[in-house]
């Protein structure tokens, strides 16, 4: 029911291992450290990454190798996901995070078979020898599971005996068609996990529709503020307007028409970006006190509809850096879902960011499409959202949310509006 | 204290959205307003002022002075084709809506007044395509120093549309008076003769808009000191 989602990722908590001390990477080599105690995870970190995705931020996962035992340079980033799989032995044992989850599942095997997976895995995967192993099955592994897993059982939400990795639990706020892939096993409890989750994710969606529903309904008090610049409906623009939504009119036209109104849009943006008084001096040799440009000027399309626009914004800046986000929204309960990120380097440090999209009707792509610059260090005064048409509620809802940005808006449309003009303008 | 020349400059003022304080604006040498109903001069917005602060600057390459005059010229046609006449539409959108909107009613046709005005027709090319374009071509007369015609090649049917008239600098106007004179005798109403134009000298544009009541003037800056001989 849900399709296809990349919205969903899966965290391990062996990222979360803390870093070993020379005299504790000694033991580890020797298979003398207890990696199943939790004291060797670093809840901290994994509580305040969690937290940082459930409210939609980007998260940095520490790499850890096995190898060395030490957490390395590097990071995963990890962007805002729809549904978050984390992963390990002790993933239930911190309150705190046993807070966060919504759907807790308790994965047991048998202990032989565990034995028998991790000599396999271990062997082959992470070079160790078999007597090792073993020490450390018998010296750490099966009194931490009693201690430590076991005790996990009584807190999950659905207990359920399935076969899987040497994993003895496993912690989840999930997303279906994966879980069936993960998870081949039998049915009817599978089924149950399934409804379980479908009903979770169902209630997720409805308070995120309401949410957006009350911030539409505090902004319908209010006029459109002064950072929002509908285009004045001049003959030409209302005209444009007019071939642009005729069905009629055909694709050649449509393309020219919507570039020559987008071209205006772009022009008005650049209205906000910054200058800077300059003199300079003419021909003729007089001297006229004028403006220049600071800073430089980029641009990032929200996929696929603001790449409509990028011709129109090629004609005013040809060598314009763009960025691309390609945001969907989920037709099914109207979430947007990041899917793809490619933001220009420094763009923090960019005097404007010009965002733009073909159409806005809820706002929830565009207030995300914003978060996500935000994250990146860009200020809200820097970003100008450029959209060829918006639905008032979802323009005051953006503004509501991010009062510094300016909105450029070509005609405010009906409420609810389909995407259709970039299937128009693509001509599929 | 060094006294000032005789014409007052162009006001300078802080140029910015209006929301904007006045102290976080850049100051800029702005447009002179004139007080002319059929003269229209652009919103003197930031950007403009950049595009025309750009074309001025006698650094700016041949390359960028095109493509910037270009700029301002899709703006000025933007502009100018607002004056044409528009007719309701109503049409039923892709999602089955109604919207209620408009066709562009009338032929038009552009002018340039060569050489200059030529620079002009690939910003109208960009807002208006396949539009047809006449040439008017004009020279001052060595002896009597007045403008003379020496070559014209106009639509045949220039009398049934709306003519936008194309010189981006105009001093004194001689050449643009002597131009709509000759659109007028082709049979060219005055009122659909649309005059756009890049800078102008605040005389000239005075003398033109009194000269022609009906006739409307978009122009992006009115200035004090353009040189006549340009």
């Amino acid at each position: 029911m849900f399709g296809v989602n990349f919205g969903l990722i899966f965290s391990t908590q062996d990222s979360f291992y803390k870093t070993l001390s020379p005299e504790e990477h000694h033991r580890a080599h020797a298979n003398d450290y207890d990696f199943d105690c939790p004291d060797s995870i670093d809840f901290d970190l994994l509580v305040h990454t969690l937290r940082d995705l459930k409210k939609g931020k980007k998260a940095n996962i520490p790499v850890y190798s096995f190898a060395d035992h030490q957490r390395q340079p590097q990071t995963t980033t990890l962007y805002s996901p729809r549904v978050i799989i984390l992963e390990g032995i002790l993933a239930l044992h911190d309150p705190r995070i046993v807070e966060m989850l919504d759907v807790k599942i308790f994965v047991e095997a048998d202990m032989d078979v565990c034995l028998g997976r991790r000599i396999l895995r271990d062997v082959r995967e992470r070079g160790r020898d078999i007597e090792g192993i073993v020490k450390q099955w018998f010296d750490y592994v099966k009194p931490s599971y009693t201690r430590f897993v076991e005790p996990q059982r009584s807190i999950s939400g659905s207990c359920h005996p399935l076969l899987t990795l040497h994993r003895l639990n496993l912690t989840l706020t999930f997303q279906i068609s994966l879980f069936r892939v993960v998870f081949k096993t039998g049915p009817l409890s599978v089924d149950m996990v399934v409804k379980h989750i479908q009903r979770k994710l169902q209630e997720k969606s409805e308070n995120h529709t309401e949410e957006l529903h009350r911030l539409g309904l505090i902004a319908a008090k209010v006029d459109l503020p002064d950072n929002v610049h509908v285009l004045p409906s001049t003959p030409q623009f209302v005209g444009m307007n007019t071939i642009l939504q005729n069905p009629k009119s055909d694709q050649e036209d449509f393309v020219f028409y919507f570039d020559r109104l987008a071209s205006i849009l772009i022009e008005r943006a650049l209205d906000m970006t910054s200058y800077i008084s300059t003199k300079v001096e003419t021909p003729q040799g007089n001297e006229y006190l004028g403006l220049h440009p600071t800073g430089a000027v980029s641009a990032v399309a929200i996929l696929r509809g603001g790449s409509c626009l990028e011709t129109a914004l090629k004609r005013s800046i040809p060598d314009c850096i763009t960025g691309r986000m390609l945001i969907q929204t989920n037709e099914s309960n109207e979430e947007p879902e990041l899917h793809y990120l490619k933001l220009p380097s420094q763009i923090e440090e960019h005097s404007t960011v010009i965002l733009m999209d073909s159409q806005m009707s809820s706002g929830s792509a565009a207030l995300m499409a914003v978060r996500v610059l935000l994250d990146h260090g860009v200020a809200q005064e820097r970003i100008v959202f450029v959209t060829c048409a918006a639905g008032e509620r979802g323009l005051k809802r953006l503004v509501a949310v991010f009062s510094k940005i300016n909105v450029i808006v070509g005609r405010i449309e009906e409420e609810g509006e389909p995407r259709w003009i970039e299937k128009r303008y693509f001509g599929c | 204290m060094a006294s000032k020349p005789e014409s007052a400059p162009s006001p300078a003022q802080g140029v910015g959205p209006l929301y904007r304080p006045d102290g976080e604006k850049p100051t800029a040498t702005v447009s002179k307003e004139v007080s002319f109903d059929n003269v229209h001069v652009l919103p003197q917005t930031p950007q403009l002022i950049a595009l025309l602060t750009m074309i001025r600057d006698k650094r700016t390459s041949r390359a960028d002075f095109i493509f910037y005059s270009n700029r301002i010229i899709r703006l000025l046609v933007e502009e100018g084709l607002n004056h044409l006449p528009v007719v309701e539409q109503s049409v039923t959108t892709p999602v089955g809506t109604a919207y209620l909107g408009v066709k562009f009613e009338g032929k038009i046709c552009g002018v340039s007044i060569m050489r200059a005005g030529e620079a002009m027709e690939q910003g109208l090319r960009d807002c208006c395509r396949s539009v047809r374009i006449g040439k008017i071509l004009i020279q001052r007369d060595e002896e009597t120093c007045m403008p003379k015609l020496f070559y014209d090649k106009l639509p045949t049917d220039i009398a049934e549309r709306w003519v936008l008239l194309l010189d981006p600098m105009f001093a004194t106007g001689g050449s643009a008076t002597l131009a709509v004179e000759v659109l007028k005798e082709r049979g060219v109403p005055e009122h659909r003769i649309l005059f756009l134009n890049l800078i102008a000298s605040p005389s000239g544009v005075a003398e033109f808009a009194e000269r022609f009541p009906k006739l409307r003037v978009v122009t992006s800056f009115i200035d004090q000191g353009l040189d006549e001989k340009k």
